[in-house]
């Protein structure tokens, strides 16, 4: 058909060169010749159709390039992705068969449409990729979060040593402001020597290594023990499989540490504890058998010491029974209504020896009223034996212990009055602290550590009561317990 | 007159024990509370051997047996110690340091510390180290 087209166009094309070749050649003519003949006609008339034909062609030719244009024109401002590489936008106009633009306006509409088409694919996968990079973004943040809760400070460095990661506790523990994302090297940023060798020390193992150790990480009195996991890492780089880096996990072992050695000092103190009673009672057992008493009153003197150790002996033994039965929450506690004073009578006698030996002042000024109290008899002594000893221990010699009881409101009060060391405001507050004891005052009396965590527990869990010290450093403290009234004021009998 | 013990413990009845077991061997025996009383004692009297406990109030039985061999004129007392505590003694630290003749680990048997004393006393050495217990 193009081929029809084509001949044709150049059909008409040669004819009105001949046409005007002709017409050109008459005109030359006439002017020579004069009056024109019938074959003068005759080329004019084929002059005019050669002319006629020529406009005609002319026309076809500017109405195609016009509507070509205006193909295109529409065209550009049709969105490539708007066009279908099959079907016909609706918005473009149609050029005709005979259109010699047509062919050119197809390819172009099909380069255009191809290249839309490349833009939309393009454009899914870059939606693709902003959306899983959300997604790593969302996670990195959720992981960075949950790192940063972690209370275990956590560092990672890469294959070149470079800090990539840190937990909030890690910077704060290591006085760091930087999270890993700018790749310092370790050494540089975090100041302990021994965590960045074993860190480093990790990272160069040729194989995947797992290994921990226990640090002592910081100064002096702020410092504390760290359990220090180090294990290898991959490499960051994807293909870097030879090298990898290191990650530590720290977790915070100073209470489980300060637990083991205040065991160990319980330990000690507990066997100290029953070796003084026991070393009275093998030495006079000895003397008795070896017949070192010279005389009756010396032999029951020595029988005396024995029984008095063993006693001794026994209430350690029961201090310790009973703040494992506490612990263990298997205490039975039977309360009966009981004359407070009656109890803390009996306390005071059997402290009353021990005063007289460190020659302290004992004075009993206990209530004359009768003080009922619904309380487990057993235990209430214990708990004033404790203190009535305790006193006794921190007073120096010649100093004096006032033992108090009073009612007050819907309370029953007793308090142990010392003129002993007295208690630092720190150490107020840590005494009922089970193997607490007072450094400084370690050496004037030996102790276990369970005599006021156990008072506490006596006065407070088993009795809904209460226990406070007032205490001046150098000076001497006051112990009081108050316990729910149940009695009757009556005056007492003794 | 015998030879001068000085016995130094806050264990009134531990120090009693002892000091009847050492005086009916015929020592002359001083008692002591604590380690200052038991310095003030040895510069007034000069005992030929102390037997002290380790740990007592205001001063201890190491900080005592030290006092005792910075001055000149104690430095050669030979001492016996006694101990109620465990683990946390180091035993060759105050032996070898301060000189002390032998540790006791309480409760102790008084014949055998009567023993080391005269050994301690005629030999300047103990001849049966083996009677001695350390935890």
């Amino acid at each position: 058909m193009n081929r029809i087209r084509s001949i044709s166009m150049l059909a008409w094309l040669v004819a009105g060169m001949v046409c005007t070749w002709v017409g050109v050649w008459a005109v030359g003519w006439l002017s020579l010749t004069g009056l024109p003949t019938s074959q003068d006609m005759l080329l004019g008339v084929g002059f005019l159709i050669t002319s006629v034909s020529a406009g005609v062609w002319m026309m076809r030719l500017r109405r195609d390039q016009q509507a070509a244009l205006r193909y295109f024109k529409r065209l550009s401002h049709v969105e490539p992705r708007d066009l279908g590489l099959e079907d016909q936008p609706v918005n473009l106009p149609v050029l005709s068969e005979a259109n010699a633009w047509r062919r050119v306006a197809e390819r172009l509409q099909r380069t255009a449409a191809e290249h839309g088409q490349r833009i939309e694919q393009a454009e899914h996968a870059r939606g693709v990729a902003e959306a899983k990079m959300q997604r790593l973004r969302k996670s990195n943040e959720q992981l960075r979060a949950i790192l940063d809760d972690l209370q275990e400070p956590v560092i990672a460095i890469d294959a070149f040593d470079e800090l990539v990661l840190t937990n909030a506790s890690a910077r704060e523990l290591f006085c760091v402001d930087v999270d890993g994302l700018e790749q310092q090297a370790i050494e540089s940023i975090v100041q302990c020597k021994t965590l960045v060798e074993a860190m480093l020390d990790t990272r160069r193992r040729k194989t995947s290594t797992q290994r921990s150790t226990e640090l002592e990480i910081g100064i002096d009195d702020q410092s504390k023990w760290y359990h220090v996991s180090t294990r290898t890492i991959p490499s960051m780089a994807a293909d870097d499989t030879h090298r990898h880096g290191a990650v530590a996990v720290l977790r915070d072992v100073s209470g489980h540490k300060a637990a083991q050695k205040r065991n160990a000092e319980f330990v000690s103190s507990v066997s100290h504890e029953m070796k003084t009673p026991l070393a009275g009672i093998r030495a006079y057992a000895e003397l008795l058998a070896d017949g070192d008493a010279e005389d009756d009153a010396a032999q029951e003197e020595f029988l005396r010491v024995i029984l008095t150790q063993t006693d001794r002996l026994q209430r350690l033994v029961d201090n310790l029974l009973n703040l494992a039965r506490i612990e263990a929450g298997v205490v039975n506690v039977s309360k009966q209504p009981c004359s407070l004073n009656e109890v803390l009578e009996e306390a005071f006698q059997v402290v009353q020896p021990t005063a007289e030996a460190k020659q302290i002042e004992l004075t009993s000024e206990l209530s004359p009223l009768y003080l009922g109290a619904l309380i487990d008899r057993d235990m209430i002594l214990q708990l004033a034996i404790n203190l009535l000893s305790n006193a006794i221990k921190y007073t120096p010699q010649g100093g004096a212990v006032r033992f108090r009881s009073r009612m007050k409101d819907n309370e029953v009060i007793f308090e142990v009055e010392d003129t002993g060391v007295g208690l630092s405001e720190e150490d107020r507050e840590k005494v009922f602290e089970k193997f607490y004891r007072v450094k400084k005052d370690r050496k004037m009396a030996q102790g276990t550590g369970l005599g006021l965590p156990l008072a506490k527990h006596i006065v407070e869990d088993m009795h809904a009561g209460q226990i406070e010290v007032q205490s001046t450093l150098g000076r001497g403290s006051t112990f009081q317990v108050s316990l729910p009234s149940s009695g009757q004021i009556n005056h007492s009998s003794s | 007159m015998g030879q001068r013990i000085l016995l130094c413990d806050d264990e009134v009845h531990i120090l009693r024990a002892t000091e009847i077991k050492l005086s009916r061997a015929g020592f002359d025996v001083v008692c002591a509370l604590d380690g200052e009383e038991a310095w003030e004692e040895i510069e007034r009297t000069r005992p030929d051997l102390l037997i002290t406990d380790c740990q007592m109030p205001r001063l201890d039985g190491v900080g005592l047996v030290k006092r005792i061999r910075s001055c000149q004129a104690t430095r050669d007392i030979p001492v016996l110690m006694l101990t109620a505590k465990g683990f946390e003694l180091e035993r060759d630290d105050v032996v070898t340091r301060c000189g002390v003749k032998a540790i006791m680990a309480k409760p102790f048997s008084p014949r055998e510390l009567l023993q080391c004393a005269q050994d301690v006393l005629t030999h300047g050495e103990i001849q049966q180290k083996p009677m001695l217990q350390m935890d």
